[in-house]
Order: C-alpha cells, then sequence, then structure tokens
C-alpha cells in the first residue's frame, strides 16, 4: 500500500503544526496514563502491604484443618497433629515454615468486663519464625514456650477489659468433656495491631492449653508459608494428595477480607481508569474536531486531487493514532521513572495510624505489574483512536465544492 | 469528426429551492476537444466555477449528463469519481492549491503516489515537471516559503505531472500580479503548444484571455458565445 507511507508523512508533520495545541491534548494523555499507572502501583503496593500484614500476622499463605471446623470452629472439630504423607510433605523443602495451633471459641473475663474472644495456643518457637505478632509486643515479652503459663492479649482489648500488663484475666471455653472450663492467667504481654484484630485474639501456651481442656495432643489449624508463593497453588495440590480428608485453603479461601481488599483496590483502579479515559477522549475529539475544521480547505483539495473518502477518514485518525501513541510512549516512561524513584519505598509513617487502621505496614512498595504497563495504553489508545473516528468522519464528509468555494 | 474530450449536454444546476432557487446553469451545452487552450469568461455569479466543477468531476448537475472520454459521470460512485479526477484530470485552483505540509516535490509527488507510481519514477517524474515549471532548485521549499506565482507554478507541475486528460484551472491568476501572471500564462500556453495539453481556464482577467485560443462567454448560466482564434 504505497498510499498509507505518504498519508503517514502528513498525519506525522501535520500533528506538529500547531504545536502548542498538540502539546496540551499531550499533556492531558501522558499525564492521565502516568497516573493511572502511578495510582495502580500505588493502590497495589497498599493492597500488597495490607495483604502481607494479614497473612503475617496469623493466616500465612495457607491452613489445614480438620474438615467442619472452618464452618463450625469448635472443640468437635479437631484433628491429629501431622504425621505421615502429611508430615513429609510439611517437612519437605517446598515449605519454608509451619506451625499447628489449637484454635477455639471462648470468653475472657476481668474485674470490670466479659467479651467474647478466640483463644489460640501457639507453639511459640514456631510462631517466631511464622507471625509477625512476637515482633508487636509493646509491653512485656512474648510467650516462652509451650507451656507458658500466660497469655499475651492486644492493647485495645486491654483497653476495653480495663487491665493492665501483669493483670490476671481469666478464659472460659467448652471442653472436651463439654463442660465449660474456666483458668485464670497473668497477663505477660501487650501486642499491637490492627484494631480488630487486638480485639479478637489472645494468646498462650499450645500444651497448657490442650491440658486444660481435656485435650491429648490435637490441634485446630496447621498455618504454613512457601519459599515462594508462587507455587501456592502446586503445594495446595499436593497437600491435598497426602492428606485427601482434610481441609487445605490457601489465603483467599481463609480470610475472605484479605481477598476482598484485594479486589476492591482493582475496583478503584478501574474507576481511575474510566475517569481518565473519559477526559482523554474529550481532549482528543477537541483536539481533532479543531484541527479537522482548520483545515477545511486542504480536505477539499485533496478529495478534488483524487483522495478518496475513505483515505481522508484514514488520514484523520492516524493523526490520532500517533498523537495517542506518543502520549502512551511518555506516559509508559514517566510511570517506569516514578517507580525506580520509589523502589526502596514510599514513607508514610507520617500517617502511622491511619495505615494501621487499613491495616497496612508504613512504608509502601511500589507494585511493579508488567502487564498494567502494557494492557492500560494499549486499551487507552484504541479507544482513544475509536473516539477519533468522530472528527475523521466529519473530514471525510467535507465537499471539495464547498471547501473551495470559501477558499476565496 | 473525432470524438470529444469532454461532453456537456443540457446541464443545469440549481441551488436552493423554491423562491431563492439560482440558476447557476441553465441548459449549457459544451464539447471540449483535445488540445484545446479554452477560456471560459463571463461576469461574476455567471456559472464558470459551477460549470469548471462539473467538468472536474467534483459535483452532479441538477439535470443534464457529463461525459469525459465517452464515460458519463453521472452513474458514478464517489470513490469511482475519486479514482477518475485522479487519473483523468489536473486542477489548478486560485488558493489553497498545496497541502502546507509537505515541500514543493512531495506536494508534486503526492498525486503519483495516490496513483502507485513506484519511487524512482516518481522522484524522477515529479523533479522534471517542476524542472519544467522554472522551479528547479526549489524542491525541499515548503509552500509558505514561496511566493503566490512559485505556489501557482507548484500547482501546474501538480497537475500536469500524472499526466491527466485535461488540466481545469478556476481563477489560477487571480492573487497574481500582472507580471506573474503573463509568466504563468505563458508557461501553459507552452505546455499546450509543445506537449499537446488541454487547459480549460476560467477567469476574469483579459491577460489571460489574450492567451487563449478558443473564447467561451457565459451569462447567467448559459453560454453565450464560443469562438475560436
Ligand atoms: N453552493 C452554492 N449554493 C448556492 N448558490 C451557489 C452555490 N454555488 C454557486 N452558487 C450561485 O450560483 C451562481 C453561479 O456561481 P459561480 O460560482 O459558478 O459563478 P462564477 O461565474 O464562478 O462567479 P465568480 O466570477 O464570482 O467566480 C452564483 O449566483 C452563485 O451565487
Ligand atoms: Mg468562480
Amino acid at each position: 500500500m504505497n498510499n498509507f507511507g505518504i498519508l503517514r508523512t502528513i498525519a506525522w508533520r501535520n500533528l506538529w503544526r500547531n504545536p502548542k495545541r498538540t502539546l496540551i491534548t499531550l499533556i492531558v494523555v501522558t499525564v492521565g496514563l502516568w497516573s493511572i499507572l502511578a495510582f495502580s502501583m500505588l493502590l497495589n503496593a497498599w493492597a500488597e502491604s495490607s495483604r502481607q500484614n494479614a497473612l503475617g500476622l496469623l493466616i500465612g499463605q495457607g491452613q489445614i484443618h480438620a474438615a467442619g471446623y472452618m464452618d463450625d470452629p469448635n472443640i468437635d472439630h479437631l484433628m491429629p497433629p501431622p504425621d505421615g504423607a502429611l508430615r513429609d510433605v510439611l517437612d519437605s523443602d517446598g515449605v519454608a515454615h509451619w506451625v499447628a495451633r489449637l484454635q477455639l471459641p471462648g470468653v475472657v473475663q476481668s474485674e470490670y468486663k466479659t467479651l467474647p474472644i478466640t483463644i489460640l495456643g501457639v507453639d511459640p518457637a514456631g510462631e517466631r519464625e511464622i507471625s509477625l505478632v512476637p515482633d508487636k509486643i509493646v509491653e512485656g515479652r512474648y510467650l516462652n514456650g509451650l507451656d507458658d503459663d500466660a497469655v499475651i492479649i492486644g492493647a485495645n482489648l486491654a483497653k476495653r477489659l480495663k487491665t493492665t500488663l501483669g493483670r490476671r484475666i481469666i478464659l472460659m471455653s467448652t471442653g472436651a468433656d463439654g463442660y465449660l472450663e474456666e483458668y485464670s492467667f497473668d497477663i505477660v504481654g501487650i501486642f499491637d495491631a490492627d484494631q480488630g484484630f487486638e480485639d479478637s485474639y489472645v494468646f498462650t501456651g499450645r500444651s497448657l492449653l490442650q491440658e486444660y481442656m481435656g485435650l491429648d495432643d490435637e490441634i485446630a489449624q496447621i498455618s504454613f508459608v512457601l519459599p515462594d508463593e508462587s507455587g501456592l497453588p502446586a503445594m495446595i495440590d499436593t497437600l491435598k494428595a497426602a492428606a485427601p480428608d482434610l481441609d487445605i485453603r490457601d489465603w483467599k479461601q481463609v480470610s475472605v477480607m484479605a481477598a476482598a481488599m484485594n479486589s476492591a483496590m482493582k475496583s478503584i483502579i478501574y474507576i481511575w481508569l474510566g475517569i481518565m479515559i473519559i477526559m482523554m477522549s474529550i481532549g482528543i475529539i477537541n483536539t481533532q474536531l479543531m484541527a479537522v475544521f482548520e483545515r477545511t480547505q486542504e480536505f477539499g483539495l485533496i478529495r478534488a486531487i483524487g483522495l478518496k473518502p475513505r483515505m481522508v477518514l484514514w488520514l484523520v485518525t492516524l493523526e490520532s493514532a500517533l498523537l495517542m501513541a506518543v502520549g502512551m510512549v511518555l506516559g509508559v516512561i514517566l510511570a517506569v521513572l516514578t517507580y525506580f524513584g520509589f523502589q526502596g519505598g514510599l514513607d508514610l509513617s507520617g500517617f502511622s495510624r491511619a495505615m494501621e487502621a487499613i491495616g497496612s505496614g508504613q512504608v509502601l512498595y511500589p507494585q511493579f505489574a508488567p502487564a498494567d504497563f502494557v494492557i492500560y495504553p494499549v486499551l487507552i489508545w484504541v479507544i482513544g483512536v475509536l473516539v477519533a473516528l468522530w472528527p475523521a468522519y466529519r473530514a471525510q464528509k467535507i465537499s471539495p465544492v464547498e471547501a473551495m468555494r470559501h477558499a476565496t | 469528426m473525432m470524438q470529444a474530450l469532454v461532453t456537456c449536454r443540457g446541464l443545469t444546476k440549481v441551488f436552493g429551492k423554491g423562491e431563492l432557487a439560482v440558476h447557476a446553469l441553465d441548459g449549457v451545452d459544451l464539447d471540449i476537444h483535445r488540445g484545446d487552450f479554452a477560456t471560459l469568461a463571463g461576469p461574476s455569479g455567471s456559472g464558470k466555477t459551477t460549470l469548471l466543477n462539473m467538468i472536474g468531476a467534483l459535483d452532479k448537475p441538477t439535470s443534464g449528463e457529463v461525459t469525459i472520454e465517452g464515460t458519463p459521470l453521472s452513474t458514478m460512485s464517489k470513490a469511482a469519481l475519486s479514482e477518475l479526477r485522479l487519473e483523468k484530470i489536473g486542477f489548478i485552483f486560485q488558493a489553497y492549491n498545496l497541502i502546507p505540509v509537505l515541500s514543493a516535490l512531495e506536494n508534486v509527488e503526492f498525486v503519483l503516489q495516490l496513483q502507485h507510481v513506484g519511487a524512482a519514477e516518481r522522484r524522477e517524474r515529479a523533479t522534471a515537471a517542476l524542472h519544467e515549471v522554472g522551479l528547479a532548485g526549489m524542491e525541499s521549499r515548503r509552500p509558505s516559503a514561496m511566493s503566490g506565482g512559485q505556489q501557482q507554478r507548484i500547482a501546474v507541475a501538480r497537475a500536469l505531472v500524472s499526466r491527466p486528460s485535461i488540466v481545469l484551472a478556476d481563477e489560477p491568476t487571480a492573487n497574481l500580479d500582472s507580471t506573474t501572471t503573463a509568466e504563468l500564462m505563458e508557461l501553459m500556453s507552452r505546455l499546450n503548444r509543445d506537449n499537446g495539453i488541454t487547459f480549460v481556464i476560467g477567469t476574469h482577467d483579459p491577460r489571460v484571455m489574450a492567451h487563449s485560443q478558443r473564447h467561451i462567454e457565459m451569462i447567467d448560466g448559459k453560454i453565450e458565445s464560443d469562438t475560436n482564434d
């Protein structure tokens, strides 16, 4: 197609005929794309940070329970500690760390108040490998061993119970024999996490809790993390094969909240994308309509000379496509530079209270999703070219007779 | 007798409706022959431009028929008419003849590109055409950097380079001073004499008419007189 070469030349040169207008449109398109990519990096960072936080506190990358426990988490749905094939998988190189926990619904009582709670009997040595809670002790200490006769509780729970470090509280839960068991514990540590987490969990030694509840070595939950999260789906399959009777889930199935947070972030990005696409479309239509209007005589001329209407449509569309393409390239370059600029992390510790409320860490690391850097520009480019068909259609409609009649 | 290059039979063109209707052409019969160098004269509003537009396949008559080399235009689609203009007709307008973003050479090459002429031949023919109109050495200039007379010469080169059957020029000298007008007319009549190119030129200008071999006079949309020197 010989024709397209010259049309490309004309289109490209026409872009720079009114440099000011072209630059304004270019800025709109470039900044629009950049904002989408930067926003997406930031929100993904935020989502990732809060996911890491949620997973790091308790969930891990996946969990194993006895069948029925997730629907009815109580002492009737426990399981023995892992052995045999399951134990082999958990101890293999495919799993970085795992811990076994006894987790039971119960009630916590201080002199002032009684509150519902989830009681966790943990293996402190294992938890130090897998959980962020040991690092979040702000007063006192973490648990010492499987039979540590003590509890740690969240800062907000302590406040609500009007109790403090060193005081005693009572934990109550239904024991193996079906009767309510109640024991008192020293508060040896206070931890600081998001408020929901602080209010929900108390931790004590696992062996001790098993003994108090009249159990042998039964557990409620295994939480594990992998050396590399990308192996998660395969590992879930491996575990299911090793323990077909157990309920084995990845973090998304364990924590609907963490998964919902992730998809909410995506929706925000899509809304922003929609707003930016509308703004850019208005910009490109406006620019191209003005350009077409100003060049009425020129379109009349090239139609008179013998350019087919279809080719005029093509010429104007090509101009829009080139303009959008330049904007997309600049937008991507700007976004990549932004990424490298903040690669070391965006320190938001100034807003630490707000960040904690949304369950996120204080330093955000921009998340580079290479697919975003391709999909968004291509999508915007295609939409931009499609909306620019309107001015192009107007140009195609210009009659050479009318155009030349007004030329003098 | 040899078949006419262009025939117009019973051409009328009415703009508007009812009270406001303007009969721009009111029954025109005209034959243009190969090798004609004709001027189309007449007062303003007499229908010169309208008739040139009909011959140039740029506009459709209200009634009547135009044929070019025996082909009637009335049944042709817009795309087919574009093709016909590209292949058979060269246009020179009063102004806005050139694409501003293209150089002199590129403007001339443009039509050849639309005709799918290969790059080497294109360059050669366009350069030769510019040479012929006296613009050798100005190939790479943009129209905005050239005088009105030079721009009209590029338009002549552009109109000729595609080897059309007929060149239609509507007031080609209206924006030119008398020296430049004389030069341009000299150029066109030489091309007619030496190369046998057919010209029809719409004009008010007696200096233009002085160069022509055939004078067609229009009044009120009708041909008033048609004389050969
Ligand atoms: N598109 C149009 N709509 C309405 N009237 C038109 C149109 N084109 C031409 N006319 C009218 O038709 C008549 C003939 O116009 P035309 O342009 O052919 O005259 P002309 O001989 O070329 O005049 P001039 O010497 O001023 O160029 C005029 O009365 C003009 O106003
Ligand atoms: Mg006229």
